[in-house]
């Protein structure tokens, strides 16, 4: 993507990471540290604020420093500064919140190497100022968000009959058997899968209306 | 409670790694690559052992780091920087030696190996041998399961998305989506795997 | 020519950002390092706690590690721990007895509370599982925890039983989840390993 020739209004960077190039739907990128983890929707949102909150302060770090960084050592700094704030969250979670930490094991480290950070940061944060690129990690991260609480919610609602925990009235009763398939991990790929192919198959019909 | 690993510890943790809790199927790691690499049988099985070598070697090399130098001076905190730092310095050292001693293997392998970097099977397995505290023997096991396991899935994988590239899939399924309901597939049938420990016991 | 072009500023720059770096994490982690170790602790606590009775489901974190401190002591033979819970008195309340083993896929961790009379069951607490949400994950549930209390562990092989739907329950047995087999089975298996090198380490331990 290039990304001087576009606009980089708050409102266009939201709504092109949120939808038009939506880090999932579009490349499928990062899907590891969370995919894991969404058999409950509680789960998903504690890892996606994981990732929105690690990208965008990534994001705006890097572009803080990008012009004192020498190209040599970018992507060693790079990943020193996805690194600082993902241990940061993780101990955050282990001191405050230890039983969201123990289920989410060791998944939160995992965002470290996500995919999508690293590639927002080379395709925008390196030559973007801080603010816009502050906007552009928290509008990725929020449209890699909405895909997986998508499937989260699916998962949790269809699998166990619940949504954060809590019976909802149509699937806990004795009219739904639920689908216990969808909480293993076969589930998670065939939601994500669906989803992907919702996504894109609107995104498809809404290009051929214009 | 049994006292550290007996041999049977060891040949369980391994055959879970490879089958009933595959790093890919299972723990869903190292999805990215595996999408993107697995359309050719050839890059594939090239992927694959990269990943075995890299994987085995470094939840070696990060297991001894972890409790040789980081516990005793209690800095468990950085293991997740020390963990990629050890892992992207031993992809660069193999690719040195590699394309000094062994031409012909670097051009086949070498587009693997800065992939592997960012491939998080490789950061996970040393994440996950550490969480649920395995000794060194058992990290061995680990290690070489994990590997195994993630090349076998990536490899099957490749067979059968080659099968189907003559097959019409819709649009909006064509590349990942039909990657990931082969994956469905994959990980139900492995499910079935857990039979064999039935039977063992 | 500018700083950033000189031949040592890569280095120094590296050298720099990662000190600074570093050095906020490491200080973070030395403020929280108290709290999470009390975390972690009180996971166990919190199961011998529940197990024996001495606590309730939803006891915050700090009530748990004050009671564990005051009544509750560690004892060891032979390699085996149990965990005594003291009435306020002094006298021996009640035992919890930790269990862990491989369940289906991954690690379960638990604690069984027993009474003094070392054969009475007083309840049951897991402390670590990653069961299937629905099947096995429901052996975490008060519903089906609240079969143990007041069930006998028989001496010999099988101290405790979990037996599928259909058997008629005795006084050693619970039932099993339904649909969760291979969790059932692994359980059932892990708790009487445990359970049984537990009475053989303190056969014949006084009141």
């Amino acid at each position: 993507m290039n990304g001087s020739s576009q606009s980089t209004s708050s409102a266009s960077l939201m709504m092109r990471g949120l939808w038009y190039e939506n880090a999932i739907v579009r490349q499928v990128l990062g899907i590891c540290s969370t995919l894991a983890v969404t058999n409950r929707v509680l789960n998903t949102v504690v890892m996606c604020a994981a990732l929105v909150v690690t990208t965008a302060l990534s994001s705006w770090t890097v572009s803080l420093m990008r012009r004192a960084t020498p190209r040599s050592i970018r992507m060693m700094v790079e990943t020193l500064i996805i690194a600082f704030y993902v241990i940061l969250f993780d101990r955050f979670l282990r001191a405050y919140w230890p039983d969201m930490s123990r289920q989410l094991g060791p998944y939160v480290g995992l965002i470290i190497t996500n995919c999508i950070i690293l590639g927002r940061i080379e395709a925008f944060a390196n030559s973007n100022p801080p603010l816009p690129s502050l906007v552009d990690g928290v509008a990725n991260g929020l449209g890699y968000t909405l895909v997986l609480l998508i499937v989260a919610t699916v998962r949790e609602a269809m699998g166990m009959g619940t949504f954060m925990g809590l019976a909802l009235p149509l699937f806990s009763g004795p009219l739904w058997d639920r689908w216990i398939l969808l909480v293993m991990p076969p589930g998670a790929f065939f939601t994500l899968a669906l989803v992907i192919w919702g996504f894109r198959s609107i995104g498809m019909m809404r290009r051929e209306e214009t | 409670m049994d006292d550290g690993s007996t041999m049977l510890n060891i040949l369980v943790i391994t055959f879970s790694a490879v089958f009933t809790s595959n790093i890919l199927l299972t723990l869903f790691l190292g999805l990215c690559p595996f999408i993107a690499v697995s359309r050719e049988l050839k890059t594939a099985a090239g992927m694959g052992g990269a990943v075995i070598f890299v994987l085995f070697c470094t939840t070696l090399l990060n297991w001894m780091i972890y409790h040789w130098i980081l516990v005793p001076r209690e800095l468990e905190s950085l293991r997740f920087i020390v963990f990629i730092v050890t892992i992207a310095a031993f992809v660069q050292f193999v690719e040195m030696i590699l394309d000094r001693y062994s031409p012909t293997l670097y051009q086949g392998l070498g587009i693997f190996l800065p992939l592997i970097t960012v491939n998080c099977a490789i950061l996970g397995a040393s994440l996950f041998m550490i969480i649920r505290d395995y000794t060194l023997l058992e990290t061995v096991g680990w290690g070489l399961g994990s590997g195994v396991g993630w090349a076998m899935a990536i490899v099957a994988m490749a067979g059968i998305r080659s099968r189907l590239a003559n097959s019409r899939i819709p649009k909006g399924l064509q590349g990942p989506g039909i990657t990931l309901i082969i994956a469905g597939f994959m990980a139900l049938a492995f499910i079935g795997f857990t039979g064999i420990f039935q039977a063992t016991r | 020519m500018s700083i950033t072009e000189k031949p040592w500023y890569p280095l120094a720059y590296m050298f720099a950002v990662t000190a600074v770096f570093s050095g906020v994490l490491i200080g973070f982690s030395a403020l929280t390092q108290d709290r999470v170790d009390r975390n972690e602790q009180i996971f166990l606590q919190r199961a011998i706690l529940i197990a024996t009775g001495a606590a309730a489901e939803n006891t915050p974190g700090e009530e748990i590690s004050r009671i564990f401190n005051e009544r509750v002591e560690p004892a060891e033979k032979d390699g085996i721990v149990e965990y005594r819970l003291k009435t306020l008195d002094g006298r021996l309340q009640a035992i919890g007895v930790p269990f862990e083993g491989q369940g289906y896929w991954d690690q379960i961790r638990g604690v069984l509370g027993v009474n003094a009379d070392r054969k009475t069951v007083t309840g049951i607490a897991f402390y670590q599982q990653n069961e299937t949400p629905g099947l096995g994950g429901e052996i975490v549930t008060q519903q089906w925890r609240s079969q143990f209390p007041g069930k006998t562990i028989a001496v010999g092989d099988q101290p405790l039983r979990i037996l599928q739907a259909g058997q008629t329950v005795g006084d050693n047995a619970v039932q099993a989840v339904t649909g969760a087999t291979q969790t059932s089975v692994r359980l059932e298996r892990m708790l009487n390993e445990d359970l049984r090198t537990w009475q053989t380490a303190f056969t014949g331990e006084g009141q």
